[in-house]
């Protein structure tokens, strides 16, 4: 991964370098229209200053990962799950101390989860937080493989529909659509539609999937994290028939929006509420999660995802209303 | 840019009938051969002309899959125009038709024009729909029809601008009450100095007076 990674760097810093060397005023450099990839794969268009600023965030994403690197080496793999004894041994001091050690990791954890997680931490982080490894440690190890090969060469209306989609969820990206990322991908949306009948599959479930692939490196990951998304994460029903959880999500953002803002009261509040009305509907069901994944990857923030798998939708509705605004 | 009117379109059908490819290429006039899903709605705009009178179409592309049908309702309502489309190679898109309409006559003022248009005619050799039973159902139901592709770009400025035409000829007509919004249309400023020949300026400065 770390081969492909760097070339795709070099490459970025090349194609960034060039509109660099030329001498130019600074309001036509502004309008030099830059296409690179980014970390994901996903072609982003830029001016060179935004290169500048997207190419020194991702030295100091690089930096950090070395860091974390090195810490894993020499900690051994999965320290952090190791609960740190200290000099105390005794039965309750123990106890008290375990547990005191439990709060002092959690709110260290937020605070690093907030500054971002490293990219190549990511799969790592997001699967044990989510509570993704935990729904897959309930069922046995297979699990995941005898559902693809179960439901192998079954149609159902889902599948068809999967089928049509599968070109169509983000064309164009070096993986994605390639018939290995096609069928990496039908196999997690297949599974899925067969594992939750109620949900099945709805469209955009193939976005959030490809995003989950694209992070997780694994498919059996994605799947799961895909799962715990729909299950725990987000209001039920968001993605069944009707899309109803869909529906409450934005009842219940309409109120808390009335609530903190009460209309005519000025016209910055105004703008707001006309923001809302024009794309309630766009926002909320690209939305739920979707629009959150794109966005939260593709500008490299890495805590937005983290953060969003792990409170749902209060962070949901706490970044709509900074969009909003 | 100033207009006279502006409409508010809405394009409804099956998911995959090529109803984004059709703004795409109406707007952009380019066609992109595998589009990205729609997930609930899009937008687009474009200004035409009308008997010399400049006119913004205000579009929403809407997302075909059933499970979005309760979102795509909620924009019948203000459409002045509807583009129903269905694929001429994919008979149970046409078989659907049916439902949309009843969507459409549910949620929509009963003065919305609609547009019955089937897609991707470039692909004769693999067509389920025959032009006529494509008639057949827009006479029965009142629609005005055309077949049209995305992909050569035939039919789809006419199928846009017919229906723009049809609205405008129902304001003319009085059957429009363009004062209530609910209708889709929008009265605009028209600032800008067009020295028509063709028409006396009466009519022109109807639209900026009432406003």
């Amino acid at each position: 991964m770390f081969g492909t990674q760097s070339k795709r760097d070099l490459a970025l810093e090349l194609q960034a370098q060039f509109p660099i060397l030329r001498p130019s005023i600074h309001a036509r450099r502004a309008n030099l229209t830059v296409k690179f990839q980014d970390l994901y794969g996903f072609t982003v268009e830029g001016n060179v200053d935004d290169v500048n600023v997207l190419n020194e965030v991702r030295e100091k994403v690089r930096q950090q990962g070395r860091v974390w690197w090195a810490l894993e080496a020499s900690k051994g793999a999965n320290w952090y799950l190791q609960p740190q004894f200290s000099s105390l041994s005794e039965g309750i001091a123990l106890k008290s101390s375990l547990k005191f050690s439990a709060l002092a990791n959690a709110i260290t954890l937020k605070k690093l989860i907030r500054k971002g997680i490293p990219p190549v931490l990511r799969p790592k982080v997001w699967f044990s937080l989510s509570g993704a490894a935990k729904k897959k440690s309930t069922v046995p190890e297979s699990y995941y493989n005898d559902l693809t090969k179960a439901v192998e060469g079954k149609v159902t209306p889902a599948t068809r529909q999967i089928d049509h989609d599968l070109p169509r969820t983000f064309p164009g990206h070096p993986w994605l659509d390639t018939p290995e990322g096609h069928a990496a991908l039908r196999r997690v949306l297949v599974g899925y539609s067969f594992r939750d009948s109620d949900v099945g599959y709805c469209q955009g479930l193939n976005y959030v999937a490809a995003l989950l692939l694209l992070v997780m490196k694994t498919e059996e990951d994605a799947f799961w994290m895909l799962a715990v998304l729909l299950e725990n994460v987000l209001v039920s029903d968001c993605y069944t028939n009707n899309l109803s959880g869909c529906h409450v999500e934005q009842r219940v953002f309409k109120d808390l929006l009335a609530k903190k803002c009460p209309r005519n009261q000025n016209t910055g509040l105004q703008l707001i509420w006309k923001r809302w009305s024009l794309m309630s509907p766009l926002l909320l069901l690209s939305g739920s999660c979707v629009f959150f994944l794109k966005a939260c990857l593709q500008r490299q923030l890495c805590g937005c995802g983290m953060s969003f798998s792990m409170r749902g939708q209060r962070f949901f509705f706490m970044q709509l209303w900074l969009y909003l605004r | 840019m100033s207009y006279a009117y502006l409409f508010k379109y809405i394009i409804i059908g099956d998911t995959g009938v090529g109803k984004s490819c059709l703004l795409l290429q109406f707007t952009d006039k380019r066609f992109q051969p595998v589009h990205d899903l729609t997930i609930g709605v899009e937008f687009g705009a474009r200004m035409i002309t009308i008997e010399n009178k400049p006119i913004k179409l205000q579009i929403w592309d809407t997302a075909g899959q059933e499970s979005f049908r309760s979102i795509t309702r909620s924009y019948y309502r203000g459409a002045a125009g509807a583009l129903l489309v269905y694929d001429i190679t994919r008979r149970e898109t046409f078989n659907h038709l049916a439902s949309w309409l009843e969507d459409a006559r549910q949620h929509a003022n009963a003065n919305m024009t609609v547009m019955l248009i089937g897609n991707k005619c470039d692909l004769s050799h693999r067509r389920a729909v025959s032009t006529e039973e494509g008639e057949q159902f827009a006479k029965e139901h009142g629609l005005i029809f055309m077949e049209a592709s995305a992909k050569t770009a035939q039919n789809v400025e006419e199928a846009f601008i017919s229906t723009a035409e049809k609205i405008y000829k129902k304001i003319q007509d009085g059957v429009i009450d363009i004062s209530n919004e609910s209708y889709g249309i929008k009265i605009g400023h028209e600032t800008h100095t067009t020295s028509s020949g063709g028409r006396d300026g009466t009519s022109s400065q109807a639209g900026s007076c009432c406003s």
